[in-house]
Formats: structure tokens, C-alpha cells, sequence
């Protein structure tokens, strides 16, 4: 890797994630400067702090260096080992948020990855491990990381503020990332979902059920929502419930919507009808920006492309949120990827808004660190 | 008609790359309109001040949460059937292309 190259500056700890993964992978140092500069408590938080650790862990001869005051920070990346690890995420956060850099990550390890993860499971503020489960993996499979490990397991489920949830998470190792044409999605076929409770009565799903029911039957009969009640030490420290839902489209496209309840303690308590009303709402929204991709892995989708062969990759996607625009900019500055941008506006009226048609050359990264066997 | 086919070509393909309102540039932007915006922020007063006008904006952005979730702005209200409609054919049980086979 070219650790010698100069190291990539940047301000201010937003997309703190996106900056250290694609450092990780294209092997250039990363420097962050002013990070909460002005804020009243600077420096890292400790989700953040958390994250570094496990970038450590899943690295071998990576070089942090962070000031005193937790302001700046410099991170040299090693190489990604993997392996057999156990982490305990920080609870101010989920663990969808490890897991997001996580499944960025994991193929292109040395050995494969099998990560047990502790924590929050599901929040109101990062995807829950439910949705990454349901939309990340089938991604995966689409760019050729498969196989029989590929696996993500809820074995406990914790709920915010105090969490107490555990994840299993293996990936396979992958030499290369296959290119992909994904430009129709095709139509929805089917709606799944997961409506979860620890800690408070197991009609409160039920009754998330029925409500999300009887708004999605309007548009589609094949709908069929799990309900999962945990008991004892799975059902983690903290009571709360919530529920996601997943539409899967004809050409094996996945797109996502989830709500969760309010922690204990904060906020007004949510009644379960309108939760599982307002969730399918949201499903229905996600349906209107539509694409092949749901709107939480534009980056996942966006990444894997840029580190394909060397050939073209076109992928359509709904609207493109601020997040993965900034995102598009790093990877331009890391890997000098520019993406070919077309406006697909809606010719039909009936099929949602404009969608994005996102073409690239894949930059023909390979895993170098990979062992032959 | 077959002599000048590459450069209408190159030329149609121009036009359209100027009539689409270029995303592109948007997300990309351009190495010179970033130095011209840099150089009027930092701009001196009299020649002896400078003025110190933080970008508010930039500010918040850089230190905001790290969150990947794109949250809907201006909910629809699903209630209503025209706003159903929208998304109609986006469902198996919507009408399909003439091309398209269930």
C-alpha cells in the first residue's frame, strides 16, 4: 500500500466513519483537524472513540494518533486481518453504526471476518441490525461476496439507553468485487417485516402488526409480518419496541423503512398502531424515491462499485441523499473515481419520483492482503 | 448526409449535457468556482481588517452527527388517493409495460 502518499486532510468529526473505511481501503492516511473545535464539551465522543477502537481491532500495524484534547486526528491504515473478534459497541450508539463500516470492510480482510457485537440493536437514529440484515447481505450477494458463511444473526436484542443486545457477523473474504449492471428494479413482489418487543407486553407487536397491515394491503396482498418477542437474558437491558419493514422487488431489489420506540424515559410513549402506521408510511416513502438500492446502502452500493474490475457498473437510485453526496466527493478524493450522473425523471406517473442512473469504472481494487489457500 | 455523422454526434451529445441541469456539477463541482467563493469569504476590509464571517452552514455540517439515515423531509399524506396512486406501479399488482411479462 502506498503509505507514503501525503494524508488527506479534513475538518469537523461528520462523516467520521466514510473518511477512516475509505483511508482503510485505499491505504492513504487521513488527518482530522477541529473536530467539535468550538463545541463546549471538543474532542471525540465516546461512540466515536468506540469506532476507532474497533478499527484497531480489525487492522494490524494501523497508526492512531489523537491530541490531548481529543481535537485532531491522525490514522495511518494497516492492514485489515480479521479474524475471529469480539466488540463491545459503545451504547450512545447502535450497532447498525459499526456494522454499516463493518460490511464496507469485511470482504477484503485477510482472514474471514466473525465479529460478535454488543450493544444497542435497535435506535431511533442508526439502521437497525433487522434492516442491514434484510437490505445490506442481498447487496453483497449481488457483487459476488456470498457463500455459506455470509451470515448476520440477532442472538440478543437490546433496546436504548441501556442496550445489552449481541450480533453475530461473518463475511467471506473476496479477492475481487464482480461489476454490475442494476438499472431496473422491477416491481414490488413482496412485503416482509419484523415487529419486535423486550421487556413490555407481546400483544404490543401484534398490534404494530395490525396497523402496518392495514395501510400496505391497499397496495399488496403478499404481505407477511414476523412478530418477535425475546424473553430473559435476549431481550438485553432495556424495554422498547419497533418494527421494520422490508419490500423485495421482482429483480431482487430491497428497500427499507423502520421505527422504533421512544427510549424509556424520553419522550412521550408511542402507541403501537400509530408506530406501525407511521412506519408504512415511511416504507411507502422509501418506494417513492424507489431505485435498486434502498436509501441507507447508497454508500454500500456506491463503494463497492468504485472497487470493482476494471469495468463498467451501473446501478439506478432514488434520490441521493447529503450524506451520500459527500460521500461521493471522498470517494473521488480517495480512489479518483468520478461518477457518470443521469436524471432519470419519472416519464410514467405512477412509479414515484426521479430516480438517479449512477455509472462508474471500477478502480480493479483487489484484495491484496487475502491468503491463497 | 454520412460525412459529418461523429461531430453531430459530439454535437448532440453536447447539447444535451447543457440542457440537463448537470447533477454533476453540483456533486463535483469545479476546482475554479471553489477557489473564486474561498477568495470572497476571506476577503480584507480597507486592506487592514479581515472580515471574520464564519459560514454558518459549513460549520454545522462538519460537526454534525454522522448518520447515514436519509430522513423524509416533507412527509406525503398516504391517506390520499391520488398521492396512492404515485407509487402505484411500483407493486406487482400495478399495470405493467406492454413488453413485460408477469
Amino acid at each position: 500500500m502506498a503509505s507514503h502518499s501525503h494524508s488527506l486532510n479534513y475538518v469537523g468529526c461528520n462523516f467520521l466513519r466514510q473518511r477512516l473505511v475509505l483511508s482503510t481501503l485505499s491505504g492513504r492516511p487521513v488527518k482530522i483537524r477541529k473536530i467539535r473545535a468550538k463545541d463546549d464539551n471538543p474532542g471525540l465522543r465516546d461512540f466515536e472513540a468506540n469506532f476507532i477502537r474497533l478499527i484497531d481491532k480489525i487492522t494490524n500495524g494501523s497508526r492512531i494518533e489523537i491530541n490531548q484534547t481529543g481535537t485532531t486526528l491522525y490514522y495511518q491504515p494497516g492492514l485489515l486481518c480479521g479474524g475471529s473478534l469480539e466488540h463491545d459497541c459503545s451504547p450512545s450508539r447502535s450497532i447498525g453504526y459499526y456494522l454499516e463500516s463493518l460490511l464496507c470492510l469485511a470482504p477484503f480482510m485477510k482472514q474471514s471476518l466473525r465479529i460478535v457485537l454488543r450493544g444497542v440493536t435497535n435506535d431511533q437514529v442508526d439502521p437497525s441490525v433487522d434492516v442491514l440484515k434484510a437490505t445490506a447481505l442481498p447487496l453483497l450477494k449481488i457483487f459476488g461476496i456470498d457463500g455459506e458463511e455470509l451470515e448476520l444473526k440477532i442472538t440478543r436484542r437490546g433496546m436504548p439507553p441501556k442496550g445489552g443486545g449481541e450480533v453475530v457477523f461473518v463475511c467471506p473474504v473476496k479477492k475481487a468485487v464482480k461489476p454490475v449492471q442494476f438499472t431496473d428494479p422491477g416491481k414490488i413482489k413482496r412485503i416482509r417485516g419484523v415487529a419486535y418487543s423486550v421487556r413490555v407486553s407481546p400483544q404490543i407487536a401484534n398490534r404494530i402488526v395490525d396497523s402496518a397491515r392495514s395501510i400496505l394491503n391497499k397496495f399488496l396482498p403478499d404481505i407477511y409480518i414476523y412478530t418477535d418477542h425475546m424473553k430473559g437474558t435476549s431481550s438485553g437491558k432495556s424495554p422498547g419496541f419497533g418494527l421494520s419493514l422490508v419490500a423485495e422487488t421482482t429483480n431482487g431489489a430491497f428497500l427499507s423503512a423502520e421505527l422504533v420506540s421512544n427510549p424509556q424515559g424520553e419522550g412521550v410513549a408511542v402507541l403501537p398502531e400509530d408506530l406501525g402506521t407511521d412506519c408504512a408510511k415511511l416504507l411507502l416513502e422509501e418506494i417513492y424515491r424507489g431505485g435498486c438500492v434502498d436509501s441507507t446502502n447508497q454508500s454500500l452500493v456506491l463503494l463497492l462499485m468504485t472497487l470493482g474490475q476494471q469495468d463498467v457498473s451501473k446501478v439506478l437510485l432514488g434520490t441521493l441523499s447529503p450524506y451520500r453526496i459527500e460521500f461521493l466527493r471522498h470517494l473521488r478524493s480517495y480512489f479518483q473515481v468520478m461518477f457518470k450522473i443521469e436524471m432519470k425523471p419519472s416519464d410514467e406517473e405512477r412509479k414515484g419520483g426521479e430516480k438517479v442512473l449512477m455509472t462508474c469504472v471500477g478502480t480493479g481494487f483487489s484484495n491484496l492482503s487475502k491468503t491463497i489457500k | 448526409w454520412k460525412e459529418d455523422l461523429t461531430q453531430k454526434a459530439a454535437e448532440a451529445f453536447l447539447r444535451q449535457q447543457q440542457s440537463a441541469p448537470s447533477l454533476r456539477k453540483l456533486i463535483y463541482g469545479t476546482v475554479a468556482e471553489d477557489e473564486e467563493d474561498e477568495g470572497k469569504a476571506g476577503g480584507e476590509l480597507g486592506g487592514l481588517f479581515r472580515v471574520s464571517r464564519p459560514d454558518k452552514e459549513s460549520k454545522r455540517k462538519a460537526d454534525a452527527l454522522d448518520c447515514s439515515k436519509f430522513p423524509v423531509e416533507a412527509p406525503k399524506d398516504w391517506d390520499l388517493d391520488e398521492v396512492m396512486d404515485s407509487i402505484r406501479d411500483c407493486f406487482v399488482t400495478g399495470n405493467w409495460e406492454a413488453d413485460k411479462d408477469a
